[in-house]
């Protein structure tokens, strides 16, 4: 549950775990930043920002300078409170909701267990929906707050399309919640290790040149979540809310300087919990495939002849790494599809979510009811 | 200790923001802290070990419907305001009835609650009953015991829908393709 430990070392251990994999999130945003840039500048022929440091990867750090030392600055027909608040609430969802994704097997030395996520929630799923949704309010403050009809098109614009889609994303994962039977993605992460196995109708099926991931149970549900995943996080082909032709720049028009930045944060944040969910549900979470997590623990500890404890160890930082891959290689495909698809147009977003993605997510539940009932009830 | 301490801050933020909702002038204000209070109930669920309906409230309540509420809000043209007092014999009298009323219906669900906790906790403390699942308890509870009222209630809301769709096309709607 929700616990941070019962003696002071996993009270404090938890507390520094937790403050560790808000620095991790935070501290990609830059490099992500910088490869959004650079990616982009490949995919349409140009060079990119290559002046500062090798490969401009000091870029980042001048552009933070940059927007430190910029003008504080409020419209003067905006609301000064709600102007302040939204960017400081825009990283809230973000960072709580990430902390609940388990990244590796629980550490195990000697009696103490460590978690390698910030906290875990028995309902994991419901938890990380609930907490991400109150992304709307901080566009919504933002919109209102900055006085300006372009920032509150935009805003309306971004809450529409967040409530909207947010449909969509729930029903695409009830049928992953009744394929594993848990809320708890470790529980979920736990049933995906080893080759291809499907039980029911009286017997066992296995496919050995596949992994056990969620993608091959739900594909319906994998391709509605993906896309709903990228209208959550307002990003192209999904970026309406900060249409340039239309709206300078959506719900953030008035904003500058560290302000913008701490939106620029959200808005990753989010991109890092689709991808963080899409790993966990569908690609296996930490598990390498093809094999479980006591078989490469196994493995480390006859290979390199390490200690119980040490193979726990090398086994942890083996499946991070594992998890870490998967991720990178998601929010990778997060900024290609960003500077390769064009947007769509308003009323086309709407009918998409509403007209196509809800009616599929809905028969996609409905589809994995009816077959978890039949394998469990009939045999060939 | 920590689980007091926990309470009453959250007790304290929640009553907090939902006396905001009736004392700011501004509806916008009021919505937002409507919000919060709805976020604050969910913590109170946590406290209590109701994770599955704290996270429902969150996304059902705090996600969905008061981003609704505070859209249609923002688009109003707030600044012509003003705020409706009345002064008559009559609305007065009603006022303190229904403050009244209020007042006897907290006390009443305030006792009657309390001495269903105590019954519950007295039982559960025979049966060495434990909170580890209960959004299976939850599920029994909705589809087995009460299948019917929760089927008549999603009958009831489906109506509404359509209802309100009719209402919206009889006119054209937004979308007047007809």
């Amino acid at each position: 549950m929700m616990n941070m430990g019962t003696t002071p070392f996993e009270i404090t251990i938890n507390v520094i775990k937790t403050i560790l994999v808000f620095l991790m999130m935070v501290q990609l945003v830059p490099i992500l930043v910088w490869v959004e840039r650079r990616g982009s500048a490949f995919i349409q022929n140009r060079f990119g920002p290559n002046r500062i440091g090798p490969l401009g990867l000091l870029q980042l750090l001048a552009d933070a300078v940059k927007f430190l030392t910029k003008e504080d600055f409020v419209p003067d027909k905006g609301n000064k409170y709600l102007f302040y608040a939204a960017p400081i609430f825009a990283l809230i969802p973000a960072s709580i909701a990430y902390m609940a994704i388990p990244m590796s097997t629980p550490l195990i030395v000697g009696d103490s267990k460590f978690l390698i996520q910030g906290f875990e929630v028995n309902v994991g799923i419901v938890f990380i929906l609930g907490v991400s949704s109150l992304a709307a309010y901080t566009i919504l403050m933002a919109g209102w707050g900055s006085g300006s009809k372009f920032a509150l098109m935009g805003a309306m614009r971004a809450a529409a399309q967040i409530v909207s889609y947010e449909l969509a994303l729930g029903l695409s994962i009830v049928g992953v919640i009744m394929t594993y039977g848990t809320f708890n993605l470790s529980d979920m992460i736990a049933a995906q290790q080893g080759a291809l196995t499907f039980t029911g109708f009286g017997s066992t099926f296995t496919a050995h040149f596949l992994p056990n991931w969620g993608i091959f149970y739900q594909p319906l549900g994998a391709l509605i979540f993906f896309a709903s995943a990228f209208a959550e996080s307002n990003r192209l082909p999904f970026d309406l809310a900060e249409g340039e032709a239309e709206l300078v720049a959506g719900f953030h028009t008035e904003y500058g300087g560290f302000k913008m930045l701490m939106f620029f944060i959200g808005e990753y944040g989010h991109m890092m919990i689709a991808s963080g969910l899409f790993a966990t549900f569908f690609l296996g979470g930490y598990n390498i495939p093809y094999t479980t997590v006591q078989g490469v623990h196994d493995w480390l500890m006859t290979t390199f002849g390490l200690s119980v404890d040490g193979a726990n160890i090398a086994n942890t930082v083996v499946h991070f790494l594992m998890y870490n891959v998967k991720f990178l290689i998601l929010l990778w495909i997060f900024i290609h599809v960003r500077w390769t698809l064009p947007r769509f147009r308003y009323d086309q977003l709407m009918d998409l979510g509403w007209k196509t993605m809800l009616p599929w997510a809905l028969a996609n539940t409905i589809l994995t009811s009816i077959v978890i009932f039949a394998a469990s009830q009939f045999a060939f | 200790m920590t689980d007091a301490i926990l309470f009453w801050f959250l007790a304290l933020v929640t009553v907090c923001a939902g006396l905001s909702v009736i004392l700011m002038s501004n509806p916008i204000y009021s919505a937002l802290s409507l919000a919060m209070t709805m976020v604050g109930v969910s913590a109170l669920f946590v406290t209590l070990g109701a994770y599955f309906i704290a996270g429902v409230q969150l996304i059902v309540y705090a996600g969905a419907v008061m981003v609704l509420f505070v859209m249609v809000l923002m688009l109003f043209d707030l600044k012509h305001e003003i705020q409706a007092f009345t002064r008559g014999k009559i609305t007065g009298a009603i006022k303190i009835a229904s403050v009244g009323i209020l007042a006897g219906l907290v006390v009443g669900a305030i006792t009657l609650g309390t001495k269903a906790i105590e019954a519950a906790k007295a039982t559960e403390a025979v049966a060495g009953k434990t909170y580890d699942n209960n959004t299976m308890s939850l599920a029994q509870n909705l589809f087995l015991q009460n299948v019917f009222g929760f089927e008549a209630l999603g009958v009831l809301l489906l109506v509404i829908a359509v209802g309100t769709v009719a209402l919206s096309r009889s006119r054209g709607g937004t979308h007047a393709r007809d």
